[in-house]
């Protein structure tokens, strides 16, 4: 009988090892001091894995560092850093929104970082103690369909969505977006609790097509499924390049005097505290910052970069050129689950 | 595991050990008198194994009753009425048409003179092997909204990411589990009750429907609850056409809020689904019996088709167009242009090694672990081994978002240092699985006489090395195709490496999931394409299973 168990046991503990081979050394607790670096810096990513890869490329290039990529949605990640919190895992945590950002850093999982590399980043897209950053700026936009519905006849307000005469003929995202939940959360610090949930309300109860992503939202406007689709504004670009269903405009909403203006959100990274790679994460965030880096987001995304002076696609609007709603981005982070909790009363859930 | 693993488990004090060993070999002794006892050290893997499978089960059960009453309200109100509807008729749906579908097919190639029926019996089981994600990756690529038929037609012939393209899709790729057990009991059945019947002036056509179908009801049965056990469980193929479930709502939950305690609140609903389905199995099961004399087996008689020859070669061929060919055209056409694009480079290599190491020792440990549990099962039944059964089978009618969100919990908070390796994945494969090896090897073991094991054992040979040195050789082909089969199931699984990936160690599976979303299908044709042929290789294991 021993032998079996002997065997089987040899055998387990074998695979057992064999299964967590591709992770150098066990996890410890705390952070190795500096200079004994796994030598694989850890990201957690929510942006698009295309997009995301040059750029993690050319930084391997440069620097010699690693990177494990894990790629997927924002907020899954986001929570999975809340889960591990005591047995950190990631490094640097890539994100599409300054809200989830905040948010981590409110729940204390983040690292400050240190204010001399954020230096040349305006202050209201970064944290107030450099834990996170913006990268590129990426405007709350209509994206529409010009086959079907003229610039003239389109909606210019977001608060139009609410509107019965748009009924089933527009896109929005799941409410897991946190673009999304980013910018409902801007509109209630502006206008409350009460006149948000009405806006939900009244935005669902217009049957809008609820689809998983921006880029489903593009597809499906260009193909003429709907009239228009609320998206970030380098969607548009996006489906303008396509080699069909390009026909397609845009509408950057809330431009009158008296109205709040577009909302823009910025994608960025953050610091994890207790990640096993400060060096290399600090390295990583500089980098990024470095404005060839920058243009890339400008040219590869068509986004807008944060760093003032890069100069953005030729299809692209620069960031001056449009009012913009008055909102500190960080102010987004400590409002942020009462949204989700207004959104799933309004009935706008997954 | 290294050294600094002391700081998990607390130092064992002498006097305290030597008094556990000291209790356990008097246990050990005590239940040895007992006659015919299996060694102590079988009931007590069995054990572990059954723990080990419950285990995200319980987890999952005790935090959504932590959650507290006033989310289980707010998910109540909001959420959970309008997911049983969408899931409930989802499943309702497919069940009812890939019966139908299923049972009509088995008669065709099992009872009348269908040109071609040994090469449609085969055939028409290939879907199976086909992942439903992949085949709803095909349907996206043909039917989706910017699909090949809208750039024919102008317009999507009608939406696919609705109740009845899901219907649609799942259907095309589940129907093979009623076919298959229904084909299997038509190729046992007894011809005597026929012939009575048309002896007392029946057509063979109303014996047919008037006998045979109902005598198949067991069959039928069986594989429509398979069926609706898929369709409950499934995550990619529902996910990719946006069809709200209970399980895709559970990864949302986990996804996108910040919610784990909502998810589990959620899983609870769908486990207590599952549950309610193996009991109503259980329930019919026991409600009907149906006897075939044995011992006087002669050769079914052939229907002859006659003027229907053709609209049923035409009925099998569009079921074969839909299930097999149009999708593996699809995926072919795609996956030419994605390797013609240099899809397949030294990273492509990277997630094909990745899904080896997780799927390889899944299958390894579930040969290794199954055969104590099923010897001890099929040598010393009792009302333990049965329990025991139960419980590691349960663990296969789990949603793999269940089974990845109770690991997650459990590896979190007890097994951190094995908390984001690939062993997580490993594990979560083995509670999925492993009742599938368990199956094989427990029908090659009912091959083997026990009095062959006993004479071992009377001469004094202990258990283990019976097993190892009498049985194993006995039953290994059962046991490797049990293997097999873990293998290619792991290798195709969804959502629990979705979830339980370490970062930089992606497969096959996920690369078709992330690549598919981004819209990026030649890119997802190329993996997918390569697990379907994969799997193709046990499928005849898979076929004798039925």
């Amino acid at each position: 009988m021993k032998k079996i168990f002997l065997i089987i046991g040899t055998v387990l503990i074998a695979l057992a090892l064999a299964a967590c081979n591709p992770k150098p050394a066990p996890n410890q607790s705390s952070a190795p001091p500096a200079g004994e670096e796994t030598g694989e810096l850890v990201i957690y990513s929510g942006r698009r894995e295309q997009f995301i890869m040059p750029l993690i490329e050319k930084f391997t290039a440069e620097t010699g560092i690693k990177v494990q990529l894990l790629s997927g949605s924002a907020a899954e990640y986001a929570l999975k850093i809340l889960d591990e919190r005591n047995n950190p895992q990631a490094d640097i945590f890539f994100a599409n929104d300054a809200g989830v950002m905040e948010k981590l850093r409110l729940d204390g999982v983040l690292q400050p970082g240190d204010p001399a590399v954020f230096a040349a980043i305006p202050a209201d897209f970064r944290a107030e103690d450099n834990s996170w950053v913006g990268l590129s700026a990426r405007s709350r936009v209509f994206i529409y369909n010009k086959d079907l519905i003229s610039e003239a006849e389109m909606p210019k307000s977001i608060f139009d969505l609410a509107d019965s005469k748009w009924k089933g003929q527009f896109a929005i995202t799941v409410p897991g977006s946190e673009a999304m939940i980013s910018h409902l959360t801007a509109i209630r610090l502006l206008f409350g609790d009460k006149k948000t949930e009405e806006f939900i309300k009244g935005m669902l109860a217009n049957k809008p097509a609820v689809l998983k992503g921006h880029t489903d939202i593009r597809k499906a406007v260009g193909a003429g499924e709907f009239k228009f689709g609320l998206v970030n504004n380098y969607y548009y670009h996006l489906q303008l390049l396509e080699d069909k269903d390009n026909n397609v405009g845009v509408i950057y909403p809330d431009q009158g005097s008296d109205q709040m203006g577009t909302f823009v959100n910025v994608a960025g990274v953050a610091l994890v505290k207790g990640g096993r790679n400060p060096l290399s994460a600090r390295k990583f965030v500089e980098f990024m910052l470095k404005p060839e880096q920058q243009e890339m987001f400008a040219i590869l995304n068509y986004e807008t970069p944060v760093l003032p002076g890069i100069p953005v696609h030729e299809i692209a609007r620069p960031i001056d050129t449009y009012r913009r709603v008055d909102i500190k981005l960080s102010q987004l982070g400590a409002a942020w689950e009462g949204t989700i909790d207004l959104m799933e009363k309004a009935g706008y859930t997954q | 595991m290294k050294d600094n693993g002391c700081n998990c488990s607390p130092p064992v004090r002498h006097g305290e050990a030597r008094i556990f060993v000291r209790a356990v070999t008097r246990f050990r002794a005590a239940y040895l008198r007992r006659g015919n006892a299996p060694s102590p050290e079988l009931p007590l893997l069995t054990l572990a194994v059954a723990a080990m499978m419950a285990s995200p089960v319980v987890y999952v059960a005790v935090r959504a009753a932590e959650a507290g009453g006033e989310r289980w309200l707010r998910l109540w109100n909001a959420r959970i009425p309008q997911l049983l509807w969408s899931t409930l008729s989802l499943t309702a749906w497919v069940a009812a048409l890939a019966t139908v579908l299923g049972t009509a097919l088995a008669l065709l190639v099992e009872r009348t003179d269908l040109p071609g029926h040994r090469y449609w019996r085969w055939l028409l089981a290939v879907p199976l092997v086909m992942p439903p994600y992949v085949g709803a990756l095909a349907y996206i690529i043909m039917l989706g909204p910017t699909g090949w038929a809208r750039d024919v037609l102008g317009r999507p012939p009608f939406p696919l990411y609705s109740l009845g393209g899901t219907v649609l899709v799942l259907t095309v790729f589940t129907y093979p589990y009623v076919y298959l057990t229904v084909a299997s009991a038509l190729r046992r059945f007894n011809r005597n009750y026929e012939e009575a019947a048309v002896s007392c002036g029946f057509t063979t056509f109303q014996a047919l429907f008037k006998v045979v179908v109902p005598l198949l009801r067991p069959a039928i049965g069986a594989g429509a609850i398979l069926v609706i056990l898929y369709v409950l469980s499934d995550f990619g193929a529902v996910a990719m056409l946006r069809y709200d479930t209970f399980t895709r709502a559970v990864y949302f939950q986990m996804t996108g809020r910040f919610d784990r305690a909502g998810a589990a609140v959620l899983s609870s609903i769908l486990i207590a689904i599952t549950l309610a389905v193996l009991w109503l199995e259980v329930w019919t099961r026991r409600r009907g019996r149906y006897y075939q004399t044995v011992g006087t087996y002669r050769e079914p008689l052939v229907i002859p088709l006659g003027k229907l020859k053709l609209p049923a070669l035409l009925f099998v061929l569009v079921v074969v167009a839909l299930s097999i060919l149009l999708p593996l055209a699809v995926l072919s056409v795609w996956a030419a242009d994605g390797i013609a694009r240099g899809v397949l480079d030294a990273r492509f290599v990277g997630y094909a090694t990745n899904s080896l190491k997780v799927a390889l020792p899944a299958s390894l440990l579930a040969m290794a672990l199954a055969l104590p549990v099923v010897y001890l099962k099929s040598r010393y039944p009792s009302k333990f081994s049965a329990a025991a059964d139960r419980i590691i089978f349960a663990g296969y009618a789990l949603p793999g978002v269940i089974v990845a969100l109770g690991i997650i919990f459990l590896f979190n908070r007890y097994l951190p240092w094995l908390y984001a390796t690939p062993g997580m994945i490993t594990a979560a494969y083995l509670i999925r699985f492993l009742p599938q090896s368990m199956q094989a090897s427990e029908a090659a073991l009912a091959q083997v006489s026990p009095r062959l094991d006993e004479a071992a054992r009377g001469l004094g040979t202990p258990t283990g090395r019976v097993l190892w040195g009498v049985i194993l050789p006995l039953i290994l082909p059962g046991v490797l195709a049990g293997g097999a089969l873990v293998f290619v199931s792991a290798l195709k699984e969804l959502p629990a490496t979705l979830l339980l990936r370490p970062a930089g160690f992606d497969t096959l599976a996920v690369r078709v999931w992330l690549q598919a979303h981004e819209g990026f299908y030649a890119e997802a044709s190329v993996p997918a394409l390569l697990m379907v042929l994969v799997s193709l290789l046990p499928l005849k294991l898979l076929l004798d299973k039925y």
